[in-house]
């Protein structure tokens, strides 16, 4: 007991230094940067709030996992000229001004069902539940899958640079 | 260690305006998508169990939390949750026990669930533990429910369930290894990820282990055990369809004679489709299959299970229903002494449909009631019902209370064991159930900071007990003469320390009050009450040292079992010490019960001692 109390603290003292020296990047800072940047990469049908809206409204549907840093991220980007608003809801209720909508948590699925076939571009994370976009990590990198058919199925056009760059793409 | 843990925390307080420095984040609002694709990052743990979660006493293991342990295989894994009692019987077999019951005849009170599987069995009523290795780096969470799941999670869930979920296929893709050695076990590992068609993603894995036998206590039994499984996960689709088939092959060649083996293989198939609107439907299928030769004890079971399920959001109202059929067929062949079953081979059926709604009365009140019907081939219909409300007076707060019903169905065991004129088959044994009231609280007081509190007090009748005959001392019968209460407290807690370091706490105590009904005796109480610990605490620190170094420590004090023979109380500890030495490369130490040499967790006559295990490894992703 008392040679493991030793052998702790010298654990402890030798790299609690190091400690203090630069954390990762962690995976949710990049996702949240990814976030308004799809923006650039997606035309809303002519209709949609998405288009319309003065400010390109970005929801995060459900759990939060971004806690400060997606509104971070978003603050003085723009596409098509227009800034972002960032809005936190409970449900899907409430979520047809949404542009882009992601979705986490326990109830994805049942978010996604009820945000149906609204011009919204959904983006989700770990899961078998899977928006338009769905996040993933590969060899430490954020990357994401496409659901093209998805997003045509909402009157949603993904540019070919974000496609180029997703590991997958459902085709319709 | 008093001294280790003020060590510890004097240097978080002298380096905490370091460490928050180390939180800020460089501006990545200036880098192209193909930038962003290109960084390096660290995946950060989950912090609390989201709210949003069921009422109920609800505990997750993240895949992160159980890397960090540097635990191999999931019932080790399982020591993470407070709400479990984990007692190791031997190098491969487990009981494992929520509120109780726990015990190697006793354990039939916890279903478990892999990807949806059912692992629970009904030949002898428990779980198996050494047929099932999976990946444990695979695992997405593992869900711990104390309490009763009767209506949602089906038969069986009488006092808990454990539903394991692995990873979505297009989250494993890429390489991974994992190697480990020590004196006491080894184990070798791989699994390839890669995205299929258009939409889908698939992984391939195998997992290997090789665990010398544990120190013997009465019986001189070698335990030594070598088991590999193989198979795959892959998923496709996306927007309204979603489609998953999965499955497993595993084979362990282990115990006492030569030639003992025990194969198992499994496929799974599942669809769900969004129908629009806020309605969806799931239809999943599996059959899965085990056999072993132990002893001279030949087992086999084969089952075959499809499911319904169709959720619908309508207004204030939440509505989950479905249906199921399942099919068993066993054999089981004793060929070591004369108890036998009659017949040896049997097909079973169990029937149900259950619904559920959850209705949101207000804001922040909610209310959800649900029945489920249930047949089984051997006792009738079974009516197993729910109540639950919800209040969540803010974002971070959960208050819940329940009442609820669940059953356990007699196993074949229980029906129709019989060693002629000694013990007469059971034809009458039926199901035994529990009415349980639980309360608890659930919450983030701040934003560091995640609570949960529960209180339980079950109703147990018809439980098992074994009887002379009415007329005389022979044949025994098992019969269902005993009944009783339990109650008790469960709490846990999570702490970001500061950004490197997460402290966990958890604590559960168990009071037993049963009596057997008007002067019958039953002459074998541990058999279906177990023996368990009236408390428990577990807790766990986990510190980010530097990028590239972490410490994760874990110990578990445990009281001592309350029927006999005696099994001391015991307090051990494990842990991991992991460099990663790049992106690609993690090396690491990782011990379980570390603090004694060896120590005694059960008293079945077949346990052995628990004991001290180290072992070096590496992981590798790429």
């Amino acid at each position: 007991m008392r040679r493991l109390s030793i052998i702790l603290c010298a654990i402890a003292a030798a790299l609690l230094a190091p400690a203090a020296a630069r954390a990762g990047i962690s995976d949710t800072a990049v996702k949240a940067a990814f976030i308004p940047k799809f923006a650039r990469y997606v035309s809303w049908p002519s209709s949609a709030p998405g288009r319309t809206n003065a400010q390109i409204l970005i929801c995060v549907i459900g759990d939060d996992p971004f806690g400060g840093m997606l509104n971070q991220a978003a603050t003085g980007q723009e596409a098509d000229g227009r800034p972002f608003a960032v809005r936190h809801l409970a449900s899907a209720a409430g979520a047809s001004d949404c542009a882009i909508a992601f979705v986490d948590g326990a109830r994805t699925g049942e978010i996604l069902a009820a945000l149906g076939r609204q011009p919204i571009l959904t983006v989700t994370e770990a899961g078998s539940q899977r928006g338009i976009i769905h996040f993933t990590i590969v060899d430490g990198r954020v990357r994401f899958f496409i659901d093209n058919a998805q997003a045509q199925a909402r009157g949603l056009t993904i540019s070919s640079r974000l496609l180029a760059l997703a590991i997958g793409v459902n085709q319709r | 260690m008093r001294t280790a843990v003020g060590a510890v925390a004097l240097g978080s307080v002298l380096l905490w305006p370091g460490a928050a420095k180390a939180e800020e984040q460089p501006d990545l609002s200036s880098l192209s998508i193909e930038q962003l694709a290109q960084i390096k990052v660290t995946s950060a743990s989950k912090q609390a169990e989201p709210l949003s979660g069921a009422p109920a006493a609800l505990y997750v293991i993240t895949s992160k939390d159980i890397e960090n342990s540097g635990v191999t295989s999931l019932p080790e894994a399982l020591r993470l949750a407070p709400n479990l009692n984990v007692q190791q019987i031997d190098a491969s077999q487990y009981a494992i026990a929520a509120r109780g019951f726990n015990g190697l005849q006793a354990g039939n009170k916890l279903l478990v669930l892999i990807d949806g599987r059912s692992i629970y069995t009904p030949l002898a009523d428990n779980v198996l533990w050494q047929l099932h290795h999976p990946l444990v780096e695979d695992i997405q969470q593992i869900e711990v429910i104390s309490g009763p799941g009767g209506t949602l999670y089906g038969p069986n869930a009488v006092n808990g369930v454990v539903n394991v979920t692995t990873k979505d296929a297009h989250d494993t893709v890429g390489a991974f290894l994992r190697g480990t050695a020590g004196p006491q076990e080894r184990t070798a590992a791989a699994r390839y990820g890669f995205a299929i068609g258009p939409s889908g993603a698939m992984r391939v894995y195998a997992n290997w282990s090789d665990r010398d036998g544990l120190p013997d206590v009465l019986t001189p039994i070698d335990d030594h055990t070598r088991a590999v499984q193989a198979g795959f996960r892959s998923d496709f689709g996306g927007g309204a369809d979603n489609f998953t088939v999965q499955g497993d092959i595993f084979h362990a060649t282990d115990r006492q004679l030569s030639g003992d083996h025990a194969n198992a293989h499994n496929l799974l198939a599942r669809w769900s489709h969004a129908l629009g609107g806020s309605t969806s439907f799931q239809l999943q299928s599996y059959y899965d299959w085990y056999g072993s030769d132990v002893t001279l004890v030949r087992q086999s079971l084969s089952t075959l299970d499809n499911e319904a399920q169709l959720n619908l959001t309508s207004g204030a109202h939440e509505l989950v229903a479905g249906a199921g059929v399942r099919r068993t067929r066993d054999l089981f062949v004793n060929n070591l002494n004369a108890f036998e079953l009659n017949p040896e081979s049997r097909t079973l059926w169990i029937y149900n449909a259950f619904a559920q709604d959850r209705v949101n009365l207000t804001s922040d009140l909610s209310l959800i009631a649900g029945v489920k019907f249930e047949r089984s081939s051997f006792v009738g219909w079974q009516v197993l019902p729910n109540l639950r409300i919800a209040y969540q007076p803010g974002a971070n707060a959960l208050l819940w209370a329940a009442v609820s019903k669940a059953v356990r169905t007699p196993s074949r065991i229980d029906r129709e064991l019989q060693l002629p004129p000694v013990l007469a088959a059971s034809t009458n044994f039926d199901a035994e159930k529990v009415t349980a009231f639980e309360a608890g609280y659930r919450g983030q007081p701040a934003s560091w900071l995640s609570l949960s509190v529960n209180l339980f007090y079950n109703f147990y009748t018809d439980l098992r007990t074994t009887e002379y005959s009415p007329g005389g001392i022979l044949p025994i019968q098992l019969l269902n003469g005993r009944r009783g209460r339990t109650y008790g407290v469960e709490a846990w807690g999570k702490a970001q320390v500061t950004p490197w370091w997460r402290l966990s706490l958890g604590a559960t105590t168990l009071h037993k009050n049963f009596h057997v009904v008007a002067d019958r005796v039953d002459f074998l109480p541990r058999n279906s009450l177990g023996a368990d610990p009236h408390w428990q605490v577990v807790g766990s620190s986990d510190m980010d040292l530097s990028p590239k170094l972490k410490l994760t420590l874990d110990a578990r004090a445990v009281g001592p079992l309350d029927l006999p023979p005696a099994v001391p109380g015991y307090v051990d500890a494990g842990g991991q010490l992991g460099y990663y030495l790049n992106d690609a490369v993690e090396l690491f130490v990782a011990g379980r019960n570390l603090i004694h040499r060896t120590h005694l967790e059960n008293g079945d006559p077949a346990a052995q001692l628990a004991r001290r295990s180290i072992y070096a490894g590496t992981r590798l992703r790429f």
